[in-house]
């Protein structure tokens, strides 16, 4: 008896562990991937006091201006996966004068292809923070990627001079969100 | 019905073996099982396989997810699938790939039957592995970028990763030091045909909030993949046939490794075994068709910013971020250690056969049930491996050369 007991108990273990199942599998699955990642990072930032519009003779400049190699395009991976970009701008300024910022994207011979531009108020003691996003889709989305400079001018709007006294930063923050299609 | 049980039991037993190899452990009725243990309690004159055909087996493992999740035909989007994958696994979690043929394996007991000379085996096999944790960090980084991960270290050690194919050439020897104590030992060179190890990768990518620029972004990467012959598929003029190719240098060529394997069994009483086996201790030097690609730098990205005082205008972003961060190929020759894999196993018997069931002599004896339990562990790149098997083993028919014996899992833990 004892010994039918253990061949009882030895093949309900078997059972117990030969049970095993299928599934319906299709590994051709794997040819939809489509990865869509979405990056954000920093895309321009500047921080110009009140002072750097004075001259060394003492005298207001009424404009800034700088352009920048703007060469992230020129990776063929980035330029082919990006659907989408948008840019965030935070302007902060708090020199009691206005300010026109332009911000325009340019090809390699320095030919505008797009214009983001700011009217910034003056600073009258409260809080004068601006913001605004600039979508990139479809042509203007073209348009970006075949920039490859960008520049910076800074007008200011007419008023009492600026002196080496004044106080006061136009602070610029933004960034950039990239919307990318990997297949 | 005996015999409806035998099929019964042999065709569950079949199942079992299919999905847990290290279940040979020990299984001396199969000659293989000196594979794993060369000090196994053996006790053939001799044995041959059949060429590419007596040993043959194909295992992927999975931790963390199965192939359902990822292949099910369910009509769910496959990249949600993937998604739903990558945020349930940990990057401990991994995925092991091994097939190994045997080409041929034989072993012939030294001189007379009752002398006591030892045994020598010998043989051929082909491996291939693939071993890679979750790079969790990184596919998140793919999937889904970094924009809802402000703040997050993304790990660039997650990637660890090494495939390789390799032919092993063995020797081996087993003896009956006495009644109690049987050891083994085999000598192996390994010729590897290919090999791609990306193991001691570090660094990291950082999106985190800033004071001034909208964030602090940073890379800081030390990531390595070494390579050794699959230069000439990976080049841009390749147009040969991989299949060939590969067929080509399976055998016998490529880079030369030694290693060894050792085991005993030990019967400190009649029904009481122990056993343990250390397997693959041994490495290959990559010295032929070596190739290392590297990706080393830091660079700290804050944007495209103008400079209204200064009009020596820099390099842009891009051509900024390649000179910091950047990707080499070497040629230096680097060395891989084979996985190693430790085994051990107790085993008490119980249930000596009464006359009713057992027409054996009396020296011949054999315990009818045995329990017990082994343990296996494996080296990987990270934290060895470890999976606790306890068993119990019941022979269903009492005929020597008919012997079947079933082992049960009953409990592993990886």
């Amino acid at each position: 008896m004892k010994t039918y007991l253990n061949r009882l108990i030895g093949f309900v273990l078997l059972i117990g562990c030969g049970f095993s199942c299928s599934s319906d599998l299709d590994f051709d699955q794997a040819n939809d991937l489509k990865l869509k990642p979405t990056y954000i990072g920093n895309f321009s930032y500047f921080n110009v006091p009140a002072t750097a519009f004075v001259g060394d003779d003492g005298s207001q400049l009424d404009l800034a201006f700088d352009d920048q190699e703007f060469d992230v395009f020129r990776d063929e991976y980035l330029s082919d996966y990006l659907q989408r970009a948008d840019f965030y701008f935070e302007i902060n300024n708090t020199i009691n004068r206005a300010f026109t910022l332009t911000i325009v994207l340019m090809t390699e011979n320095d030919e505008a292809l797009t214009t983001i531009q700011f009217v910034v108020p003056a600073y009258t003691g409260t809080s004068n923070t601006i913001t605004r996003t600039e979508v990139f889709e479809n042509a203007r989305l073209d348009l970006l990627k075949s920039a490859r400079k960008m520049g910076f001018l800074i007008a200011i709007a007419p008023g009492p001079a600026l002196n080496k006294n004044s106080t006061g930063n136009l602070i610029l923050r933004s960034n950039a969100t990239a919307y990318l299609e990997i297949q | 019905m005996r015999k409806v049980l035998l099929i019964l039991g042999l065709f569950l037993g079949v199942n079992c073996f299919s999905q847990n190899k290290q279940i040979l452990y020990n299984l001396t009725s199969v000659p293989q099982s000196l594979m794993t243990n060369p000090g196994a309690d053996f006790k053939y004159k001799y044995y041959f396989g059949v060429p590419l055909l007596s040993g043959m087996s194909f295992k992927v493992g999975t931790t963390g997810f199965s192939a359902y999740d990822l292949f099910a035909n369910d009509g769910v989007d496959f990249n949600q699938k993937l998604r739903n994958v990558v945020y349930s696994t940990t990057r401990r979690d991994h995925v092991a790939v091994n097939e190994q043929i045997e080409i041929f394996n034989g072993g012939i007991k030294l001189g007379d039957w009752l002398e006591n000379k030892g045994y020598l085996s010998f043989g051929l096999y082909q491996e291939f592995d693939l071993w890679s944790y979750m790079p969790k960090d990184l596919a998140i980084l793919a999937l889904d970028g970094n924009q809802n991960y402000i703040g997050k270290t993304f790990n660039l050690s997650d990637l660890n990763v090494k495939a390789e194919m390799v032919s092993v050439l063995h020797v081996g020897y087993h003896k009956n030091v006495s009644e109690k104590f049987i050891v083994g030992g085999r000598a192996k060179v390994y010729f590897s045909s290919f090999n791609a190890t990306s193991t001691n990768n570090s660094g990291s990518i950082i999106t985190r909030p800033s004071n001034t620029t909208m964030y602090e972004q940073e890379i800081n990467s030390d990531m390595r993949l070494n390579t050794s012959g699959i230069s000439k598929y990976i080049a841009d003029d390749y147009d040969g046939d991989v299949a060939t190719d590969v067929r080509k240098q399976l055998l016998l060529g490529g880079d030369l490794g030694l290693g060894f394997d050792l085991g005993f069994t030990y019967y400190p009483k009649k029904n009481t075994q122990i056993t343990a086996s250390i397997l693959d201790v041994g490495f290959i030097r990559h010295t032929k068709d070596v190739e290392n690609f590297t990706y080393r730098g830091y660079y700290k990205y804050e944007g495209i910013n103008p400079n209204f005082t200064d009009n020596n205008n820099p390099d842009g972003v891009y051509s900024d971020f390649k000179e910091a961060v950047k990707l080499d190929t070497l040629y230096n020759k680097y060395t891989t250690w084979r996985p190693v894999k430790l085994n051990a196993s107790y085993q008490y018997s119980y249930g000596t056969p009464s006359d009713d069931d057992c027409v054996c002599i009396t020296a011949d004896k054999r315990y009818k049930n045995a329990v017990g339990a082994q343990l296996f562990v494996m080296s990987t790149p990270r934290m060895p491996i470890t999976a606790l098997t306890g068993f119990y083993q019941i022979f269903l028919t009492n005929s020597k050369s008919k012997q079947l014996t079933r082992w049960i899992p009953i409990l592993t833990r990886m």
